[in-house]
């Protein structure tokens, strides 16, 4: 079990790895087979302007290394990237600038399997802004900032369908998506606004949170949401302005602020000052009693920011920097196998993995 | 060295790159506008993304609107008519190019255009082929079809008289590209006339106080005035205590420095700091590259000349660049 | 200066690594003749796209199936066959760094030393922190795939193969040596043959080097049998020796026949021989403080203990020289062979220009074994166009031109050399290296200059760096590093660089707005939002335009979407279709003051919502909410005339209500005047009729006509 296993050093292990392009995205994917475990890389070829989808193996190993098993090459860049396991097999959802949707099933040995698409122009237009995979990996929910929130199923004829749920017609925009349970969703977007969906209650959005709190002086937009399996009537929101922080359903107007220089108080706590471009909970984090803790205290949540800062935040804690870069952190993953690993895609080419103590 | 961009259509006559170098605009001899797009975002691959029919007539020159008032562009036609058009999604259509305003022609040729931004409001000079030059104001920063007329006058010294029956068979209009906020509006303008008292580059500048345009420079020496002036450009200045200025005649292409304090008339002081020849002929086109330190030229000779100054300050040909197959 | 004219050095914007005056370029874009026009339009940075039109064929104009023109772009001044374009990133990524570590240190030694009044502008030990930088920035050019070293040490492998290093390493490491590393100053020489041996092979390329003739024999050595019959075999060592390669040279001789075992025994003299030779090699004095393990040589700190030594070590030379042994050797090869590298050791120039090829090799030797104290660039210069005359060069590499210049002591030179062989990246950061050397090209290389507009050799050359930074979508948001540390004009292009980045995707835009902030440029930021603001908003995604509009504070193109929103609220005002503004409401909600006259739209939502529970649950309270906002909406001066008729005539019911009259007699009497207003209003040109069934105003006028009855009988 990953619990049991022993760390490897006593100290936090960082690896820098240059890919001599551009990185979109990065995703562990779940382990499913074996010992290897496995990396997807979104990438973007400057010179050639192409884009491809990249599986690699990431053996254990020190120092790691990336070695490439799959390659496959894309019409648009990689907007967002989702990843579950279906039937045991991992899925991969990926989104394009251009409005495309690939979704790859993979085999046991990492080797694609099938490719689905969804062309451009029919879920949305113009870029998808985010896709999530539910984690069994039957629908895939797609935002985009034309309005429209879109379901796509991926059913058992090995088929896509797809479905609008809500269009706004580009008078709101969609930024970031994320499952709560097999009919929930949240979505976030501008002006820090997330708003609540249950597949059940069609006609729009069943709760809006509006990010008017504390006299904020300017505003911002929602990057990425996470919702806990355990908590899911609390969405976890990082955007603007090195800001992070939760959205209790139970009480809808409070935002609980993790992180932020928008206002006063938390400033000191706000472990970066510009865009926070992922928030995930960090299952590493473990509050010593987890089993006791009040279920209006938020969990500890890792983020990364374009001021080229990973860290952990925490409610009422000082926030723990994992990474100081010179550039941007533009996306991570935590392995959920072995979760004190963690992948980030840094803006200057490279890929850089952390091994936690 | 060389990587290609973009494959244009059969008959293309004339393209514009917008204000970042993400579209591409280019007219055709049928009339049509194409425009060229990047799917996504850093990427050097562009497709056409549009094709619309403009005018029956050939397109001679697309000009960019500055980008604070939407992805619109100019389009002067070999009848010499204006029309501006706008990408736009209105009314539950999809996105597509839309007229917006059409600026006919009598017996008025429009022979050049150029959008200038001032701190309030969006300026359009448009030269003619009578030797007038007209400048318009937008009134609605949403509406590209509201344009009032501000002023109209003729490019010479000496703004009172007036010269009638002024044959002009090209005119080439810079505004200075300078975009701050206490910067007065301000433009060079030259023409290729049969007027020589038109035909040489003057720089324009918009008086606040009294609502009007004044000539504050000339930027011609003694014996050359009525050289017709193929084209003019005006350098970006980043920090220079002088403004640069580029204007092409039969003679070569002539660099300028423009001070920036006016004396008691209101004028500007010149110096002609260089007059390099290359083309031999005809200069079709003058472009600053960003930091305003490499001047880009095209001319009759098929030729792309790339001019710089050294560390002493004398100016000559850098490069040339040769098209082939 | 030798070989250099002020044309090919003074040239701002280097364009290729051989840039002369008016060089013509091809430049393919592979379409048929005849081409009708160019048109030329400057990208980002350095990048000139050139659009290029074929003329149209005379009669049928699309039936030859060719395109009508091509778009070309070329990067002017970036081309290096050396070094791929990805690794060119990773260099210009990894100096980041420990540039601006640089420049905040000398900020904070500048500051220190205006405080103390101390007269010396820099720390004593400045150039220290200019080593950290260099070694920093050394360590970026490696070649990026390094061979894996092998573990077995085999004999027979006298030049082990390492990674090919690159002119640009190689070019700093002289920098480094000359201008950074004030403590090598001592021991320069030293220094310099270390930096052949790293570097000798660069060097092969155009014409034969020591390192080429090892390369060759190395190529050779397992097929021979008899070794030190081979001629070759001599000639290759003395080569490696006359440069000081000791360890190879000692390896080489231990190949030496006379070492087998089964010869030992009848080759004992001529074995002593190789071996004493071999021996006095490996105990060469060095003036120098240390060598890495392995390497052969005794080191001396000091020029006495040096000489010394170095006078010893010669006496023991001649001494074997003149010893009754040779006669004992049979073996003719040996003999000379051996009496000849004694000859090279004791400095003489003929043996050491017979083994040298390229004139660094035979410079090198010269400091090795005839001038090992030349101390002072003059006669080192000197010695360099000794060397130069002795051994002319057909071909000039690019790293001599570098060696001559640094040698001449001229910074100008030096720097022109620099920018022609190795490019902005080179030029922007060896500046740093050139003012820590001396005062003299500190002051060459910071003073304003008139015919540059002001700015220093320094400034122009970071600002040239940033313009090559900046036609590459990945490496733009590092200019503003090199940009921010320019005194007078790395702003003004900051400026215009954030300007013409692109503002469709949010991601990027962020990331330039972004800088703006990290360096105060507010209006540059609100500038990029309002045109993000106009581009969404005409492009069908209002929320978002609004949003960037609202970001940049442009109050007045607000106050026009308001105008407009209106318009479409005004027309759909009893449509299901308004729950769709909400969301937009919401948005703009959040920060009413900013949104102009959208704080009416915010209203009139709260307004329609208490309209809508009145609907459905139809209770008395829920009805004088409406009408608590229907009166401050009617009242709010931010409402415009047109929607006053349509508010009312929406509000029918709630004045006309069943149980009692829901407004008091003031009330009623405010929305009547409000009435007459409009109707006088009506009769001008430019009134907008609300879309509404014509008897609208009487039936409202009625409704309000009795609501004021029964509320004047209720008081």
């Amino acid at each position: 079990m990953a619990t049991s296993k022993a760390p490897p050093s006593h100290s936090l292990q960082i690896h820098r790895l240059p890919q001599s392009q551009y990185i979109d995205a990065v995703r562990f994917l779940p382990a499913f087979s074996g010992l290897d475990r496995f990396a997807v890389l979104a990438l973007f070829d400057t010179h050639s302007s192409s884009p491809s989808l990249q599986i690699h193996s990431l053996p254990k190993s020190t120092p790691p290394s990336l070695n490439l098993q799959s390659s496959l090459s894309l019409s648009s860049r990689v907007s967002s990237l989702s990843l579950s396991l279906s039937a045991h097999k991992p899925l991969i959802a990926a989104s394009t600038f251009s409005g495309s949707l690939h979704i790859l099933l993979l085999d046991f040995d990492a080797s694609v399997q099938s490719e689905f698409s969804v062309p451009e122009k029919s879920l949305h237009v113009g870029a998808i802004s985010c896709v999530d995979l539910q984690e069994s990996g039957v629908e895939c929910v797609s935002v985009g900032e034309d309005g429209r929130v879109n379901l796509v199923a991926f059913g058992d004829g090995s088929r896509l369908s797809y479905r609008r749920v809500w269009d706004s017609d580009g008078l709101v925009s969609y930024t970031a998506a994320k499952w709560a349970s097999p009919t929930e969703f949240a979505t976030g977007g501008f002006g820090f606004g997330l708003q609540w969906w249950d597949l059940r209650k069609p006609g729009g959005p069943v709760s809006q949170f509006k990010g008017n709190w504390a006299q904020r002086t300017t505003s911002g937009i929602v990057h990425s949401i996470d919702i806990h399996p355990s908590r899911k009537h609390t969405c976890l929101a990082g955007g603007s302005l090195g800001t992070v922080f939760a959205w209790d359903l139970r009480w809808q107007q409070q935002p609980i602020i993790l992180s932020g220089v928008g206002t006063s108080e938390v400033a000191t706590h706000s472990p970066c000052e510009s865009e926070v471009w992922e928030v995930k909970y960090d299952p590493y984090m473990r509050t010593s009693n987890f089993g006791n803790m009040s279920s209006s205290r938020i969990l500890p949540a890792m983020l990364c920011s374009e001021d080229g800062i990973l860290a952990v935040v925490e409610q009422g804690e000082e926030p723990i920097e994992l990474l100081a870069e010179p550039c941007a952190i533009n996306s991570f993953d935590i392995d959920r196998q072995n979760p004190s690993d963690v992948i980030c895609s840094l803006e200057w080419e490279s890929i850089a993995i952390l091994s936690r103590p | 060295m060389e990587k290609s961009l973009v494959t244009l259509d059969n008959g293309t006559t004339c393209s514009s790159w917008n204000y970042n170098g993400e579209r591409l605009a280019t007219g055709s001899v049928d009339g049509t506008l194409a425009i060229f797009d990047s799917i996504d975002p850093a990427s050097s691959s562009f497709t056409c993304t549009s094709r619309s029919r403009v005018h029956e007539d050939s397109v001679v020159k697309v000009v960019w609107v500055p980008p604070e008032y939407g992805d619109a562009v100019g389009c002067i036609c070999a009848d010499g008519t204006l029309s501006l058009w706008e990408e736009v999604v209105e009314d539950a259509q999809p996105l597509q190019w839309k007229l917006c305003k059409s600026f006919g022609s009598n017996s008025n040729k429009v022979l050049d255009v150029q959008f200038g931004v001032s701190p309030t409001s969006l300026k359009m000079v448009s030269a003619y082929s009578d030797g007038h030059v007209k400048v318009y104001e937008l009134l609605d920063p949403l509406e590209l079809k509201s344009w009032q007329l501000q002023a109209e006058f003729q490019n010479a010294s000496d703004s009172v008289s007036t010269f009638g029956k002024a044959l002009c068979l090209s005119a080439s209009v810079s505004w200075n590209p300078q975009r701050g906020e206490s910067q007065q509006s301000s433009f060079v303008l030259g023409f290729h006339s049969d007027t020589p008292q038109l035909n040489s580059a003057k720089v324009w500048e918009f008086d606040q106080n009294h609502q009007r345009w004044l000539p504050v420079a000339e930027l011609a020496l003694h014996g050359d005035k009525g050289d017709q002036v193929f084209t003019v450009a005006w350098a970006p200045n980043i920090g220079r205590p002088y403004e640069v200025m580029a204007v092409a005649t039969h003679k070569g292409i002539a660099i300028w420095h423009l001070g920036l304090n006016p004396d008691i008339d209101g004028r500007l002081s010149v110096e002609r700091v260089a007059l390099l020849s290359g083309h031999d002929g005809e200069v079709w086109q003058m472009e600053w590259d960003m930091s305003g330190m490499t001047l880009a030229t095209t001319g009759g000779d098929g030729m792309v000349r790339l001019w710089q100054s050294n560390l002493n300050g004398v100016w000559h040909e850098q490069a040339a660049l040769e098209p082939t197959s | 200066m030798p070989g250099l004219t002020a044309d090919s050095g003074n040239a701002l914007v280097p364009l290729s690594p051989e840039a002369h005056v008016s060089v013509v370029y091809p430049l393919h874009h592979g379409l048929k003749p005849p081409i009708s026009r160019l048109s030329i339009s400057w990208s980002r940075g350095n990048a000139l796209r050139v659009s290029v039109f074929r003329e149209l064929p005379a009669e049928s104009s699309d039936s030859d199936g060719e395109a009508g023109g091509k778009v070309v772009q070329v990067k002017l001044g970036v081309a290096d066959g050396e070094v791929d374009d990805a690794q060119w990133r990773r260099i210009a990524y990894g100096s980041v760094s420990p540039f601006a570590l640089l420049q905040s240190r000398r900020n904070s030694v500048l500051a220190l030393s205006k405080m103390s009044m101390s007269s010396s502008p820099y720390h004593p030990d400045w150039w220290e922190y200019v080593m950290e930088y260099s070694k920093d920035i050394s360590s970026l050019l490696d070649n990026a795939k390094s061979l894996p070293n092998s573990m077995i040490d085999d004999p027979k492998t006298v030049l082990k193969k390492v990674e090919e290093p690159t002119c640009l390493k190689a070019a700093w490491g002289l920098l480094e040596i000359f201008y950074a590393d004030k403590e090598s100053q001592a021991w320069l020489p030293e220094r310099i043959v270390d930096w052949l041996a790293d570097y000798d092979v660069l060097f092969s390329g155009t014409q034969a080097t020591v390192h080429s003739k090892l390369v060759e024999f190395q190529k050779e050595i397992v097929r021979l049998q008899v070794i030190e019959d081979d001629p070759r075999y001599w000639e290759v060592i003395t080569s490696a020796l006359a440069v000081g390669w000791l360890e190879i040279v000692v390896k080489l001789l231990r190949l030496h026949g006379s070492y087998q075992l089964d010869q030992l025994s009848n080759r004992e003299t001529e074995n002593g021989l190789v071996e004493a030779v071999a021996i006095l090699i490996s105990k060469m004095p060095r003036m120098r403080p240390e060598l890495e393990a392995g390497r052969l040589g005794e080191c001396f700190k000091t020029k006495p203990d040096f000489i010394k030594a170095w006078e010893k070590w010669r006496a023991q030379i001649t001494k074997l020289d003149c010893s009754s042994f040779w006669v004992q050797c049979d073996h003719r090869q040996t003999r000379e062979g051996l009496r000849n590298m004694l000859q090279l050791m004791l400095g003489n120039t003929n043996n050491l220009c017979t083994s040298t090829c390229h004139w660094i090799e035979l410079y090198i030797s010269h400091f090795l074994y005839v001038r090992p104290f030349t101390v002072g660039l003059e006669s080192m210069h000197a010695l360099a166009q000794k060397c130069i005359q002795l051994k002319p060069i057909s071909s000039s590499h690019r790293l001599m031109g570098l060696i001559v210049g640094i040698l001449g002591e001229n910074t100008e030179v030096v720097l022109a050399e620099c920018s022609r062989a190795f490019g902005p990246w080179m030029v922007a950061h060896a500046i740093e290296l050139l003012t820590a050397g001396s005062d003299q090209a500190e002051i060459i290389l910071q003073e304003g200059r008139d015919n540059l507009g002001g700015i220093s050799i320094e400034e122009l050359h970071r600002l040239i760096y940033a313009q090559v930074l900046s036609s590459h979508a990945l490496t733009w948001q590092i200019a503003p590093i090199y940009l921010t540390s320019c005194m007078k004009q790395g702003m003004g292009l900051l400026e215009v660089l954030l300007y013409k980045q692109p503002v469709q995707d949010n991601q990027m835009l962020l990331k330039t707005t972004e800088i703006c902030r990290l360096y105060d440029l507010e209006s540059i930021s609100s500038s990029i939002m309002k045109i993000a603001g106009v581009y969404h908003w005409k492009h069908g995604r209002k929320g978002s335009g609004v949003f960037w509009l609202q970001q940049a504070r442009d109050e007045f193109r607000l106050n026009r979407i308001a105008q407009q929103l209106f318009d479409f609220v005004g027309r759909s005002i009893s449509d299901e279709s308004f729950k769709q503004w909400e969301g937009l409401i919401e948005l703009l909600g959040s920060e009413s003051k900013i949104a102009g006259g959208l704080d009416f739209l915010h209203k009139y939502r709260d307004f329609k919502k208490s309209l809508q529970q009145v609907q459905v649950g139809k209770t008395t309270d829920a009805a004088q909410q409406a009408v608590e906002s229907l009166i401050s909406l009617m009242r709010n001066p931010s409402t415009p005339q047109r929607f006053w008729l349509p508010l009312l005539h929406d509000s029918l019911k709630l004045l006309s209500w069943q149980e009692r009259p829901l407004l008091n007699a003031n009330q009623t009497n405010l929305l009547l005047n409000k009435l007459q207003e409009l109707s006088m209003a009506r009769l001008r040109p430019d009134f907008i009729e609300a879309n509404l069934p014509p008897q609208a105003l009487s039936s409202v006028r009625l409704a309000l006509a009795t609501n004021l009855g029964r509320a004047i009988l209720e008081e």
